[in-house]
Parts: structure tokens; sequence; C-alpha cells
């Protein structure tokens, strides 16, 4: 009978870890740019399908919110819509004596949001320049009518902020632009504003005009469209990122090769952006 | 009875047709009521995100390291405690960024008995010149082991040349700084009044002293290997006020002509390597070799009486373990005058030291440092143990444990 009770015992210790074995979670977290938050969310959505054992949480906050998680060690992957700065790099180099992994995923034209009814269709990077650093301040400056530019833009943690101010404002921003948080609220102003213009990822441009954008004045004019965009002719064509401390291993190095493989390119056409391979 | 159907059936009609106008006044009363509520709300939160916006520009971070020491025999005199508890650093950062590419700091240091500012600076993007910046202040002079920070430092002190050569890390002057984006350098030039030691709060003479440094920093992501190498310079002099005579690194007594600038002159080379091997790794070091002058005391407002050939080094081992856990040794070296040794050096006593130490993570914001350092002096007449026996090797190891928070 005592001998019994032992293997009742035995029998229900293995049990249990036969079942803790079987309902082991891996948890992946995911956070950074607002940009790619819907584009990450449906990553994780299809392959947490496929993958029953992994958890894939994921929040947006900004390319910048997303690398400080990445260096303080509260996020798996950070999704970052600009490269990561120098300093940047020397804090993932001070804490955990890595570069980081750059590992691009998608590609993005940023998108100029006009209001459908203004004037204006096309602008040249210089132009750009110009409007945000405030040395341009009334639409006819630029073919549209007499009405002063007013400017709309994201918070300086977004990395559409800091990739058009490096790549083509080539300035800091005027004072005069108004901080959104998110690119749809960037949308949502310009749409309710004639004379508003805005900029951030094609994917949620919806209800607004796409301005076409040209290298010079005497380059040709592209909206931003799935061709020009893999053709990198569309001027303000970018790649959007996933960072990681250092080389993936594990579920976190499977579900980046799922990310990069069909499945996970496949997504990111659907969501309106541009696979890199 | 066709009629009287008719009739009711026309007043329903009126009546239903009266009381629905009636309900579509109701609602549209209600809906501008609600209107102009959320035109109310809209314009508060307008405010509230005006003013949120303002508070968003000021960031307050700091740290506060706890840290208990157990001396060796030769570090404790008579009825002096083995070990202590203290406040190594408490700092709080107030950093306030108003526009694009402008920043201010101030930093104070209140750790027990020693409230003092550390740093004050501004920081102004160069305009139209991408990656260039602008600092004027207070703050650490351009080298690597002054800048990394103490609260992110692997080791509880930095090395002894470092200490010895840059006092209190900091300077008064103006920097340019390029941060390369698309092409991997750093570049700074400093002017600075070169006699910074905490508590000078002018210059000691008219000629300001110059840092530079230059850092390219090569990768190659396929390996995960990132190479880090630079050099950099101190340029400067320390002017004698008074002293006729100055003692030069031989120990000959000099006549100079009194407001002479004495040289204060180094060059530095330096080497990082990190790689993605299990977890990260590096190795880091730096050597620096040159001319000092000062007085005896590391104080540079009294006259300079000495100068000194000197020449120091470290080179670091870092092991990242996992997220949380962090090994490292550190071999430093430091000879405060090259062309004497031993019983001629007088108290220009070299010192080779070996750092172990492991640190632990305990989360974003606990870290745990548990480190044990082993200096090895020169030996000469003039180090004494504590029993007083001259020129012996001293039994003067520390063990440190730390805590730091952070928020």
């Amino acid at each position: 009978m005592k001998k019994n009770k032992y293997y009742v015992a035995i029998l229900m210790i293995a049990i249990l870890l036969a079942g803790s074995s079987f309902t082991q979670e891996t948890k992946i977290t995911v956070k950074g740019s607002d940009t790619m938050v819907i584009l990450a969310q449906k990553w994780a959505e299809l392959y947490m399908k496929t993958n029953k054992s992994t958890v894939i949480q994921v929040t947006g906050g900004g390319s910048g919110v997303g690398i400080t998680a990445l260096i303080n060690g509260t996020t798996d992957i950070c999704d970052a819509s600009r490269p990561m700065k120098p300093s940047e790099i020397e804090k993932l180099k001070a804490r955990y004596n890595t570069l980081g992994v750059e590992i691009p995923c998608a590609k993005d034209g940023v998108t100029i949001f006009l209001n459908e009814a203004n004037k204006v269709n096309e602008l040249t990077l210089k132009q750009l320049s110009d409007i945000y650093t405030g040395k341009i301040r009334n639409w006819k400056e630029v073919g549209g009518d007499d009405a002063d530019i007013r400017l709309y833009g994201r918070e300086n943690s977004s990395g559409t902020y800091a990739y058009l101010r490096d790549e083509v404002v080539k300035a800091d921003y005027a004072a005069s632009v108004q901080s959104l948080p998110g690119t749809a609220a960037v949308v949502n102003a310009v749409k309710k504003d004639v004379n508003g213009i805005g900029y951030g990822g094609a994917a949620y441009a919806v209800g607004v005009k796409h301005a076409l954008v040209k290298k010079d004045a005497g380059s040709k004019a592209y909206a931003p469209t799935p061709e020009t965009i893999a053709k990198n002719e569309y001027p303000i064509t970018r790649y959007l990122y996933m960072y990681l401390r250092t080389r993936p291993s594990g579920e976190t190095k499977k579900y980046v090769d799922w990310i990069l493989g069909p499945e996970g390119q496949n997504i990111v056409t659907q969501v309106g952006y541009f696979p890199v391979r | 009875m066709k009629k009287i159907f008719a009739i009711l059936l026309l007043s329903i009609l009126v009546l239903n047709g009266y009381s629905q106008a009636a309900v579509n006044d109701t609602v549209k009363e209600v809906l501008e009521a609600h209107e102009g509520k959320l035109n109310a709300l809209d314009e508060r939160v307008l405010v509230n995100e005006a003013d949120l916006a303002k508070l968003n520009k000021i960031k307050i971070s700091g740290y506060v390291q706890t840290q208990w020491e157990y001396y060796q025999a030769d570090l404790v005199k008579k009825n002096e405690p083995t070990n202590t508890f203290y406040i190594r650093r408490a700092r709080v950062k107030f950093t306030y960024e108003p526009a694009d590419g402008v920043k201010f700091v101030l930093q104070p240091d209140f750790s027990t008995g020693n409230l003092s500012l550390k740093d004050a600076y501004a920081v102004v993007n160069l305009p139209r010149l991408s990656g260039w910046a602008l600092w004027a202040g207070q703050f650490n002079r351009p080298d690597y082991e002054v800048e990394f920070s103490s609260g992110q430092r692997e080791v509880l002190e930095r090395s002894r040349v470092i200490r010895a050569i840059y006092p209190g890390e900091r300077e008064i002057g103006a920097k340019i700084e390029y941060s390369g984006t698309s092409t991997p350098v750093l570049f700074q030039l400093m002017a600075m009044n070169g006699n910074f030691t905490g508590s000078q709060a002018k210059d000691a003479d008219s000629r300001k002293d110059i840092m530079a440094r230059f850092v390219y920093m090569a990768k190659i992501p396929s390996a995960g290997i990132g190479l880090d190498l630079g050099v950099n310079g101190y340029f400067g002099g320390t002017r004698a006020k008074s002293n006729k005579y100055v003692s030069d690194s031989e120990g000959v007594l000099d006549s100079i002509t009194v407001g002479d600038y004495l040289n204060k002159r180094w060059f530095g080379a330096e080497a990082r390597l990190f790689a993605d091997v299990l977890g990260g790794m590096a190795i880091k070091t730096e050597y620096i070799s040159g001319i000092n002058s000062s007085t005896s005391a590391t104080a540079l407002k009294s006259d300079p009486n000495k100068t000194r050939n000197f020449r120091g080094y470290y080179i670091y081992l870092v092991k990242n373990i996992g997220n949380r856990n962090q090994f490292v040794a550190r071999y430093d070296y430091y000879d405060p005058n090259t062309k004497l040794s031993g019983d001629a050096a007088k108290s220009d006593v070299s010192y080779a030291t070996w750092t172990l130490a492991w640190q632990y993570y305990l989360n974003d914001y606990i870290r745990i440092s548990l480190n044990y350092e082993m200096p090895r002096n020169e030996k000469n007449s003039t180090i004494t143990d504590v029993a007083g026996t001259p020129g012996v090797q001293l039994k003067d190891n520390t063990v440190g444990v730390r805590i730091q928070a952070k928020f």
C-alpha cells in the first residue's frame, strides 16, 4: 500500500512536469516605432497562430522609446523607422559591449501629406527643407495660395521625425511645428487644415493628398508607390528596422527568420509597406 | 366608420409628426449642449497638452551609489576603522531641452559632506552643420574613461593615470564636437582653463589649454564586431607665478623666469574591441604619455614647482553573461616620473593595479557591484607600511560592494 502511494506521487510529479513542459511559453517583447506598430502587430498575430507556445507582446511609443527600452533591457526587439544614432550605439556598447544587431525588415516611403484642397501637388527636397525649417512660410512661395503654411509633425521620440530631419530637412525643425502623437494624428490634422502639411509612413495616408516629391527643380517628381519605392526613385525612401542587443537565438531567431521569410514579407505588402526580400 | 378611421389615422400621423419634431428638437438641443461641452473639453485638453509639452522638455535623472569598503592592513591607520559605509555619489541631473538641438544640463552631487556642482553646461547643435555641436560650461574633459559615466563604469573607480592627469574629470571651457552619422567618427576639440579641480571658478593663468580627440569607429556587422581606434592630445601649460626654480623629472632644479609657462602636454592612443560572442565582450585600452607640470599637491592654483615625464595605461576585459551579469578584469599602470625609479623617484611612486569586478543588474534601476582592487607599488624608501617599515610592498588591497540605484 505504502509502495503504491509512492508510485502515485511519482506519477503525479511526472504529470505535473510533463504538463508544465507542454504549457511552457516563450515570451518575446517588441517595442518601438509607431509607424511599424500595425505591421508588428500583424506579424505577431499571424506568427502566434502557428506557434502556439510563443507569446509576442507588441507596443509602440516611437523609435526612440523602443531604442531606450532595448538599451535598458526591457524589450527583446526594438522596431525603428530610422537607423540607430551613434550616441545610442555607444549606450549599447557601454551596457552590453555589443553594437546591436540591425535587421532591415521592410521599406517605406515617407509620405508628405497635403490637404486635398491644397493647389500644391509637388515639392522638391529643398522646398521641404525650407518649409520645415521655417524659411518658406507661405504656400504662394511654392506655387499655392497666398496663405500661411501650418506645419504638423511627430514628437521627437519618433523615428520618422528623426529620419526626415536628418535626411531631408538637414537642420533643426522650426519651432512652429505642431508635434502630434502618431502618424494618424498628423493625417487627421492635415485632413482638417487646408493650409496644413504633415509627414508619416505611407501605410497611414488615408483622406489626404500625397505630395509628389522630386530631388531638385530639374528632376522628375514621384509619388510614393510600390514601384517608385522598390526602385528607390521616390526620394524619401527608407528602411524600417528591427534591432536586437545581441545576435538572435532560440525562438527570437525563429521569429526574425519568419519575418524575413515569404510569410512575413507578404504581410509587409498587405499592410502597405514594401518587402526587402 | 371609414371617416372616423381616416380622422383617427390623420390625428395619429399629425400628433406623431409633432412629437417627432419635438423629439428632434430635444435631440438637437442635447447634441448642441454636448457639442459645447466637448468644445470646452477640447480647449482644456489643448491647454493641458501645452503645459505637458513644456514639462516634457525637462528631464530629471540621477543615481545614488551606496558603498561598503573593506581595507587591508596598510590602509588602516592606528585606531582607524577597517571598513566603512559611505555615499560615493548622489547625483541628480536636470536636463532642459527648450528646442531641437538646444540642451541645458545641471548636475549637482549631494554625497555626504561633499555638496558640489558637477556639470553645468549648454549644448547647441550648429545650424546647417549636421553632426556638429558646441558645448560651453563645466563638463567632462574629452577622454574615453573620463566621459564614461560612473553610473555605467564596470569598476568602482577610474584608472590611476586618468585620476592623476584629469582630477575631478571636469573642466570649465568650450568644446566643439562632431559626431558623424554617415561617417563613423568622433572629433572633439576643447579649450579650457586647464586647472580645474572642483573648486576653482576662474583660471589661474591667461593661456587656455587645448584638448583634441579623434576616434574612428569601424564595424563588421555580420561578425558582430566593432573596433574603435583613436588618438588624443593635451596641449597646455601652467604659469610660474613666483617660483624661480623648478624640479625636472630627474630631480634637477632648473632656474626659470617668473611668468614662464611650464609644459603640460601629452598624447594618448586608445582602442576598443567589441564582440558579440555568446553575449557582449569588450577589450578596452588607452595609453597616455607626456609631461605634466604641477605643485606637489593636485591643485594647480598655486605655483608649479616641478615638471614630470609620465606615462600610464589601462586595459579592461569585460564579458557580459546574459543580460544581468558582467565580469570585469582591469590592469592599469601609472608611473608619475618615467626618468627615475626606486629610491631616486622619491614620492613619484609607480603603481600597477589589478581590479576584478562582478556586476549584477537586478533590474533597470538597481545594480550591485563587487569590486576587488589590488595595487602593487614600486618599492622605495618613501613607502612605509603601517608598522613604519620602508621600501615594502604595501598590503593595500580594497574590497568594495556598491549598490547603485538610478532613476
